[in-house]
C-alpha cells in the first residue's frame, strides 16, 4: 500500500547520515595543496631610485637649461650614531644645541616618527618651488646596521598619522657617504 | 527528584556496524581550508629568503619582482646561492668595488645579454639584494657600488613586510 510504504521511508531516514567521506577526500588534497603555496612570510622590495644619470658639465643637455640655475633641495638625511642630521642645499637644520644632531636619540633608540614629522613640515614648506620635492637622499655611518637605515627609509618615504598615511619623499635614494 | 531524561535513549540501528564520528574533523578542516584560502597568494614566492640571515622588516607595500638574487649574511655573499666571497675581508677592504662578486655579476650579466641577442630575453639588470639586518651601512654600500657598475642598475632590497 501506498501509505504504508512512504511512513517507513521517513522513519528510515531518520536516522541516514550524510556521506562526507568524498568532501573529506577533497579537504585531504586541498590542504597539503594550500598549504604548500602558502606565504607565510610576507616579503617586499624597496625599490631603490638611482639619481638620473649625471650630465657633465659642459655636456649639451646644459645647454637646453634655462640661464638661470635651477635651485635643487637636496635634501638630506645623515644618520649617525646620535641621531639625525637634515640637511639642504639652503640650510642644515639645527638641534637644540651647537654640534648636536637635528633629532637626537631618545632614550638610546632613533626617533623615527620625529624624524617623519620635521620632513612632514619641510615638505609643507618647501611647496613645490623645487623641482625634487619627492627626493631625498640618505647617507649613514658605516657602522649603522641595515635595519636603522631601512626605518629611516620608511619614515623618509611617508609619515604615518591617525592611522593615515601622508606621502612624504618616496624617492629615496643612498648615498655613498664617507668610508 | 529524579533525573527524568530528556529523549529516550535510542536504540542503536546497527548495533554490530561502528561509525565513524567525522563532523568535528570536518568541522576543523573547514576553518584550515578558509584560512589557508585566505592567505593564499597567487604570486608564489619568487624570492626564497635565505637560511642564515634575517632580513629588515619595512611598512613597504612593494611585492616582490625577479632578479639576480644577491644575498649578503654576515658570512658569506652568494650570487644567485652561490658563494662568491667571505664578508669578513670585504668589510676590511679599501675602495667600493668587491672585484670577486663584480667578477660574478659581469659573467651573470654577459650572459644575460647573449640570451637578449638570440632570445629576445629582456636583460633589466635588476638584482634583489638580501641583506642581514645586522649589516654595517659601509658593507651595504659596497655591494651596492659593485652591482651598480657590473651592468644591475636596478637594484631592490628585499625586507619583510609588516602587517
Amino acid at each position: 500500500m501506498g501509505y504504508r510504504s512512504l511512513k517507513r521511508d521517513r522513519r528510515e531516514s531518520e536516522w541516514v547520515h550524510a556521506n562526507i567521506t568524498p568532501m573529506l577526500n577533497l579537504m585531504v588534497i586541498l590542504i597539503p595543496l594550500l598549504l604548500n603555496s602558502a606565504e607565510f612570510v610576507r616579503l617586499g622590495i624597496i625599490e631603490l631610485n638611482l639619481p638620473p644619470a649625471a650630465v657633465s658639465a659642459n655636456g649639451q643637455m646644459l645647454a637646453e637649461l634655462p640661464q638661470e640655475e635651477i635651485v635643487h633641495l637636496d635634501l638630506t638625511v645623515t644618520i649617525t650614531d646620535r641621531g639625525f642630521f637634515i640637511s639642504s642645499s639652503l640650510a642644515v637644520l639645527g638641534g637644540e644645541k651647537e654640534g648636536e644632531p637635528s633629532i637626537s636619540k631618545v632614550n638610546g633608540e632613533y626617533d623615527f616618527n620625529m624624524l617623519s614629522m620635521q620632513l612632514y613640515q619641510i615638505k609643507q614648506k618647501a611647496g613645490y618651488r623645487f623641482p625634487d620635492t619627492d627626493r631625498i637622499i640618505l647617507m649613514a655611518e658605516p657602522e649603522i646596521d641595515y635595519q636603522t637605515v631601512i626605518s629611516t627609509m620608511d619614515a623618509a618615504r611617508s609619515l604615518y598619522y591617525n592611522g593615515e598615511m601622508i606621502e612624504l619623499f618616496p624617492e629615496v635614494s643612498i648615498s655613498g657617504g664617507v668610508l | 527528584m529524579a533525573f527524568i531524561p530528556s529523549h529516550k535513549k535510542r536504540p542503536r540501528e546497527n548495533p554490530g556496524q561502528a561509525r565513524l564520528q567525522l563532523t568535528s574533523m570536518m568541522d576543523m578542516f573547514t576553518i584550515i581550508l578558509v584560512f589557508l584560502l585566505k592567505i593564499y597568494s597567487t604570486h608564489g614566492q619568487l624570492i626564497n629568503p635565505s637560511e642564515d640571515l634575517t632580513l629588515p622588516s619595512s611598512k613597504v607595500q612593494q611585492l616582490p619582482e625577479l632578479g639576480l638574487d644577491v644575498t649578503v649574511s654576515s658570512d658569506w655573499i652568494l650570487v644567485n646561492g652561490k658563494p662568491v666571497e667571505q664578508t669578513q675581508n670585504i668589510i676590511e677592504q679599501e675602495g667600493y668595488i668587491i672585484p670577486r662578486l663584480q667578477e660574478e655579476l659581469l659573467r651573470y650579466s654577459t650572459e644575460a645579454e647573449k640570451m637578449e641577442i638570440l632570445y629576445g630575453a629582456e636583460f633589466s639588470g635588476k638584482a634583489t639584494i638580501q641583506g642581514d639586518k645586522h649589516l654595517p651601512y659601509r658593507l651595504l654600500i659596497k655591494v651596492m657600488a659593485t652591482c651598480g657598475q657590473s651592468n644591475f642598475p636596478n637594484m631592490r632590497l628585499v625586507v619583510y613586510r609588516e602587517e
